[in-house]
């Protein structure tokens, strides 16, 4: 690695010069155009067409600054967040311009017609496997449908595994956000021993739904049906439910990410990411540590906001198998020892292009996935601004 | 003779739902523990033996006020009370960690203690509170007992449910094929806690349900 590198931690080859930088972004313009453009040209509602474009420029001067400054997590996180809080701006408008509420009756699950999320897809498999029985009461083809979700989700997972979590997951980026919002943690040490939890909610998870036939995650557990649809509250059982995810979501997707500067949600609670963690055996890419560089500061143990890193792990030259390859220890490490590897090259193999190789289908997939979700959150704002109501 | 192959029988037919009850009992601890498949073998047995126990004490109990416990609302304060037991076992062995023998006067190091000294007790009793709760397969076995015309057939009626129920435990040392590293082992702890809380739930439920009839 050249020393440029060892400075800025990423790719000197490409910040030498901003024309290169271009040069690389344009494939993403392309294929961004084509995303945003191809299906319908533009709106001629001004109210639409404002949002795509809005979300067009976001898309490609992000992946820009990324491409020339060599820093990933910075702007990854940008784009996360917005796509976290616009989804929710989203999903709530349309649940009320299709339900007039954002509560689930009783009569919209026998519908089956509530959407499917990724979070359930862990407790899907067992009882599909043994009684042919899904879960869940969506529909298996359409818009938010089992079908959809699970082709998106797998293809994610295959080429970018735990990925998914830093560059796919339209909730994680609410906790991203609020692990943002101090500069400096108050709570500094959590036990190892906590980071296992989310295996042992998967382990949980998964037998209570195969026992009782039914999403057990999303009837007891699921932190975000504060901020998308609950439950209509009309009972004792409604009302446990509800308190409990509004006091998960309080505590792990809001406070501890305050006072502990991570994402102690993904980190400390979430099955789907323990499930998620095993693709991370599966596919090509990986964060890897130089050792012959490391001058172990702990910076990327303490900057971490998964707990993916420990001193065993750096001490080994990679991370845990719960890295959601964000990019901030590669951005923070001060040696630049820390970088994107592909699997089965050699341990220091051009670093640079090995990021580049990640990053291209990791932010196709977060524009593909997310752009969409800003586009008609960004709609529903303006609507609001224009009309009063976000509902059209 | 008769009597034994009804029981065994109505416990070879339920048997795979007896399992919804021991699996997130028993497989949580065994990972938790990190056996071996043939160290696994002994917890496995202990744990039977205190559904055994449950089962024959409850054979009696059948016998003798099982029409009142059907009939009663009130019965869900007995079986919410046994799920509140197990859940606070549960809960204990989950969440107190192995390394904490030295923080004095806590659950978790008395638990720790105990265990040291007597490993088989917390199987056993944590059978002893499954062979007491309320699964539909333990419903049909106590509608069976009930109509027992003596003690000892309904005694009888139990213990062949118990032998066919017991067939469908006996792959659960397997759980020594998943591994035994410390963070397998951490995992499985956790999520008996977990499991803990769930039952927990469940006891509040029964015993709310009991005080309200």
């Amino acid at each position: 690695m050249t020393a440029g590198c060892r400075s800025t931690g990423a790719t000197p080859e490409l910040t030498k010069s901003p024309g290169k930088a271009v040069l690389w972004s344009l494939p993403m313009l392309a294929l961004s155009l084509f995303m945003f453009f191809g299906q319908g040209g533009i709106p001629r509602d001004p109210l639409r067409a404002i949002p795509l474009f809005c979300t067009l420029i976001l898309v490609n001067v992000l992946f820009y600054l990324m491409i020339r400054t060599g820093k990933t997590d910075r702007y990854r996180a940008v784009f996360f967040i917005t796509m976290a809080v616009l989804f929710v701006i989203s999903f709530l408008a349309h649940f009320q311009e299709e339900r007039g509420s954002m509560a689930l009756t009783a009569g919209e699950l026998i519908k089956g017609r509530t959407p499917f999320c990724h979070m359930v897809i862990p407790a899907t498999i067992i009882p599909a496997a043994l009684s042919r029985t899904i879960i869940f009461p969506g529909s298996i083809l359409g818009p938010y449908s089992i079908a959809s979700m699970i082709v998106l989700w797998l293809g994610a997972s295959l080429a970018m595994g735990r990925g998914f979590c830093s560059w796919g997951c339209f909730f994680g980026g609410l906790e991203d956000g609020f692990s943002r919002v101090r500069r400096k943690p108050w709570i500094r040490k959590i036990a190892e021993r906590w980071t296992y939890l989310p295996y042992a909610v998967l382990v949980v998870v998964v037998v209570m739904s195969a026992v009782l036939l039914s999403p057990f995650y999303c009837e007891w557990l699921c932190p975000f049906k504060t901020v998308t649809e609950y439950f209509e509250v009309n009972s004792f059982q409604t009302m446990l439910q509800a308190f409990i995810f509004v006091g998960l979501f309080l505590g792990l997707v809001v406070v501890l990410p305050i006072l502990s500067r991570r994402r102690t949600q993904c980190g400390l609670f979430c099955p789907m990411g323990a499930f998620q963690s095993f693709f991370n055996k599966v596919n090509p890419f990986e964060i890897v540590i130089a050792r012959n560089q490391c001058k172990d500061c702990d910076k990327c143990i303490r900057e971490c906001p998964t707990f993916s890193l420990d001193a065993r792990s750096v001490s080994l030259g990679r991370t845990r198998i719960s890295c959601v390859k964000c990019g901030k220890c590669v951005d923070e490490c001060p040696t630049g020892a820390i970088a994107y590897h592909v699997k089965g090259t050699r341990s220091q193999w051009k670093p640079a292009r090995a990021r580049m190789l990640f990053i291209y289908p990791a932010y196709l997939f977060l524009t593909v996935f997310g752009g969409g979700m800003i586009q008609d959150g960004l709609y529903r704002i303006l609507l609001l601004a224009t009309t009063g109501s976000m509902v059209r | 003779m008769n009597l034994l192959v009804q029981g065994f029988l109505l416990g070879l037919a339920n048997g795979a739902s007896c399992l919804t009850t021991c699996a997130p009992v028993l497989l949580p601890y065994l990972v938790g523990e990190g056996g071996t498949v043939r160290r696994n073998a002994s917890p496995v047995l202990h744990f039977l033996l205190g559904r055994l126990a449950g089962y024959l004490i409850f054979a009696v109990f059948a016998w003798e006020a099982g029409l009142w416990i059907r009939s009663s609302p009130r019965g869900g304060l007995i079986f919410g009370a046994v799920y509140a037991a197990l859940a606070i076992v549960l809960v204990t062995y989950g969440f107190s960690s192995p390394a904490n023998t030295c923080a004095a006067g806590s659950m978790g190091s008395r638990l720790t203690a105990v265990r040291s000294r007597w490993p088989a007790w917390l199987p056993a009793f944590m059978g002893l509170l499954t062979g007491l709760s309320l699964c539909p397969p333990f419903l049909a076995a106590l509608a069976g007992a009930t109509s027992q015309a003596t003690l000892l057939s309904s005694l009888l009626f139990f213990l062949a449910f118990f032998i066919a129920t017991s067939l469908y435990v006996a792959p659960f040392p397997l759980a020594g094929l998943i591994g035994r590293s410390q963070a397998i082992r951490i995992t499985g702890r956790l999520a008996a806690g977990l499991m803990g809380i769930y039952y927990f739930y469940r006891g509040l439920i029964m015993i709310y349900g009991g005080l309200r009839s």
